[in-house]
Order: structure tokens, then sequence, then C-alpha cells
């Protein structure tokens, strides 16, 4: 292993040693790059001001041996990164659902794994292990997660359109004055920050890895550089597409939740209603109730039930579907 | 490398898992002030041997999952050196976890010894 890190040369700036780190990682996970390379940095730049007599070159050359060398700090985040994700996965929910019968356990088990593969399970063992996984949707932590997002999204959406083309508008035109230079530079750095905001809000409740540390700035530029480098970088432009898509993307996941959620929950209690409250059981059509016949109780208790877990597999798949889209806008290298 | 090597590796490996946190816990609980990172790593290496005297890039990400995990707290503050460090603070809950790990290192530190005593 260790004639592997030798292979290429030690890098002399930190710039140099950043980008053959960034490459060793190459493939990982785009948050662990960015806070692996945050790390280096604060760690490289520490060392740098410790020892003003030395060189970049020098210091770089010490630092393999303590901090290690780019291809060894690859590997050590991503070792970490494998252990953390395991202590951080959610126990399958369709094993314990269904651990009281061992024989479906057995095919439930066997049915995800083939999930995994995206092979459609056709057998009839199958077919019972996949009533235990529509069920057993309710046991996963992520649905609820996701649900509270799609709930939270409409105030986190309207929040982030108001602030984007607020801020946006008032910066651009005031450009005209001196006054809209800062101000743009202001509300630019406040779009990172948000980004950041965002990025716990998803890994909290959507479970996607997302950077915990900002973006890496070559700081051997000087400040109008890096201030240009703000306009050109394509991931200030694409957050702030995303924190306009978020108003339109929110509102349809409040709207999706809210209602799927009374109907399934309506449909569940109203037969209840009837007999606790006396509330007339029905379906009205202009003021007509077309639907007040016996049998339909039990139907309109299996229809919400069923509506209910059909809602949970939903947000369930919303919360995965912008979870990468929040992976593409947000986190990009 | 040799096979010998490659157990001496794994070893040490395994060794430092868990020993890693409790010395980042510990130094923690010593520091009069949050430290960052960098005086963290330094501060290991400065006092420490065998297990702890590795890469101390691998110090980091176990900070962030000590922090994660409720017994540190950070904040962020600019400096001139580069980018915004992260300070960190052991809370309460931190100060308990020490307390008791300590009190299973000793057991373990005891007991290894007289497994250990006699071998030359």
């Amino acid at each position: 292993m260790n004639t592997e890190y030798n292979a290429r040369p030690l890098p002399t700036t930190i710039p140099e040693y950043l980008e053959q780190l960034r490459a060793a990682l190459s493939g990982a996970d785009p948050a662990m790059i960015q806070d692996a390379l945050y790390d280096a940095e604060e760690y490289l730049r520490s060392e740098l001001a410790e020892q003003p007599g030395k060189s970049e070159a020098e210091v770089i050359a010490g630092v393999a041996g303590s901090y290690g060398a780019p291809e060894e700090v690859a590997e050590i985040y991503r070792e970490t990164e494998v252990t953390v994700n395991r202590a951080l996965r959610a126990p399958r929910p369709a094993t314990r659902w269904v651990a009281a019968t061992p024989v479906v356990a057995a095919a439930a088990t066997a049915a995800s794994v083939e999930s995994a593969t995206a092979v459609p399970p056709v057998r009839e063992p199958a077919q019972r292990s996949l009533l235990a996984r529509f069920f057993g949707v309710a046991l996963d932590p992520h649905t609820y997660g996701a649900l509270f997002y799609m709930l939270l999204s409409l105030a986190t959406g309207v929040f982030f359109f108001t602030w984007v083309v607020t801020g946006l508008t008032l910066s651009v035109s005031l450009l005209i004055l001196i006054i809209g230079i800062p101000i743009l530079l202001l509300f630019l750095g406040s779009v990172r920050v948000l980004s950041l905001v965002e990025g716990r809000i998803i890994e909290t409740m959507l479970g996607v890895r997302m950077p915990r540390r900002p973006t890496y700035t070559d700081r051997s530029q000087g400040w109008l550089q890096r201030i240009g480098a703000m306009f050109s970088d394509s991931r200030t432009w694409l957050t702030m597409l995303y924190f306009v898509l978020m108003l339109p993307l929110g509102t349809l996941y409040f709207t999706l939740a809210t209602t799927l959620l009374s109907v399934a929950l309506s449909l569940m209690f109203a037969p209840m209603a009837a007999l606790v409250f006396g509330h007339p059981f029905g379906i009205w059509v202009d003021g007509v109730n077309v639907g007040d016949a016996f049998w339909l109780w039990p139907v309109s208790i299996t229809v919400g039930v069923l509506l209910l877990f059909g809602t949970l597999h939903l947000a369930r798949g919303i919360g995965k579907l912008h979870g990468a889209i929040a992976k593409q806008l947000l986190v990009r290298l | 490398m040799t096979e010998l090597d490659a157990h001496l590796r794994k070893f040490q490996k395994e060794l430092s898992t868990g020993t890693v946190s409790l010395a980042l816990l510990a130094v923690l609980a010593k520091a009069p002030e949050p430290l960052y990172g960098y005086l963290i790593a330094k501060e290991l290496e400065r006092v420490g041997d065998g297990v702890l005297s590795g890469k101390q890039s691998a110090l980091y990400p176990v900070l962030r999952n000590l922090e994660g995990a409720g017994l540190l707290e950070s904040h962020v503050e600019p400096s001139v050196a580069g980018p915004p460090r992260r300070y960190y603070r052991i809370n309460d809950d931190g100060r308990a976890a020490l307390r008791q790990w300590i009190a299973a290192w000793n057991a373990t530190r005891d007991s290894v010894e007289s497994v250990l005593e006699g071998i030359k």
C-alpha cells in the first residue's frame, strides 16, 4: 500500500495538494469531498501560519507525515464514511414488519435484496412480501421525515423564493448607484449560507448526505478575483435556480401532503363519526347524498387505509426525488 | 509490505477506532477554551504515541461524529490564516460520556495488562 502512495510526487502548493486530494476522492460522495477539502485546507493553512520561515513546499512535505499525503487522506475519509453510513443506516423496515413469521421475513429480505438489483419479484412468496413492503413503509423513519419536509417546504419555499427574487432585483437595480455592489455581494454570500442551511434540513429529514462545510475557495487569489469567481461559479446560479424552484415545488408538496392526508383520514374515520356523533355518513353531490348505503362503511375505511399508505409511499418517493434534485443543484464539483 | 506489517496495520486501525474518540474527548475536557481541529491534532501529536500518532486527517471525521452524537458543541470563527475555523467544546453529555469511557478504559487496560504479564 505504501508504494502506491509514493507513486505521485508530493504537491508543492496548497491548491495543488487540494487538487490531488480531490482527484484521489473522485467518484466519492460530493458532499464528503467538500468536507474533506475544507478540513485539509484548515490544517494546511494553520500549519503554514505556525511556521512562518518555511516555504509552502516544505510545510506540505512535513504535513504529508503528520496529516497524510492526499491519497492517504482520501482513503481515511472513504473508510470513515463507510463506517458512519453503516452506523446511521436505519434498520430495514420489511424485516421488522414481518419478524413474527420467519418464512415471510426471509421472503421479504430476499425481495428487498431483489428490488435493490431491480429484479421484479414474480413468484408466489414474493407477492406476500409485496404486501409486507406496502405496509412496511409506515416503519421507515425516512417516510415521516419526507412527509414533514413536504409540509415544511411551503414555508421554506416561499422564504427562499422571496429572498432570491428580492435580493437579485434589489441589488441589480441598485447597481446603477455604487451601493448596489456591496448589496449584491452580501446577497451572494447569503445564498451560500442558505444553501448550507437547506442542506442540513435535507440531510436531517430526507437522509441524503449533504455538505457540512462551505465550498473550498482558492485563497491565493486576490479578493477581486474571488468575487469574480463567485459570478462565474455555476453553483451560485444553480443554487439560486433551486431556491426559485422551491416555490412551485414546495406548493406542490404541501398541497399533495395536506390533500391526500385529509382525504385518507376522513375516509377512514367517517364511519366512526357517523357512529359516535351521529353525523350522517355519505357522499354528497350537489347537496344530494348518493352514498349513504351501509355497505359503503367498510369500503370507505379500506379505501382510506390504502390511500394513507399510498400517501406514505408517495412521500418517501418524493423525498428521494427531492434529495436527488437538491444534490444536483446544491452540491456539484 | 510483508504480511506481518499488514497484520500490524490492521491491528493498529482497530485499536485506534475507539481510543481516538476517547483521546479527543479528553483533550477537549482538559482544554480551558474551545479548540479547532489543527490545535487538537497538534496537542495529540505532542503527547501521542502508538495509535494516537496516526494520520491526523483521521481526527476531523471523528470530531464531526462526536459533535453529531451530541458530545461536543462547535462554533465557527473567521481566521486570518485561512478558511473560518470550527472551534469544538465539550458539553455536559460529553463529560458524562468521558467519565464512563475512562472507567471502561481503565478496566480494559488493567485486564489486558494482567493477561500480558510475563510474556517476553
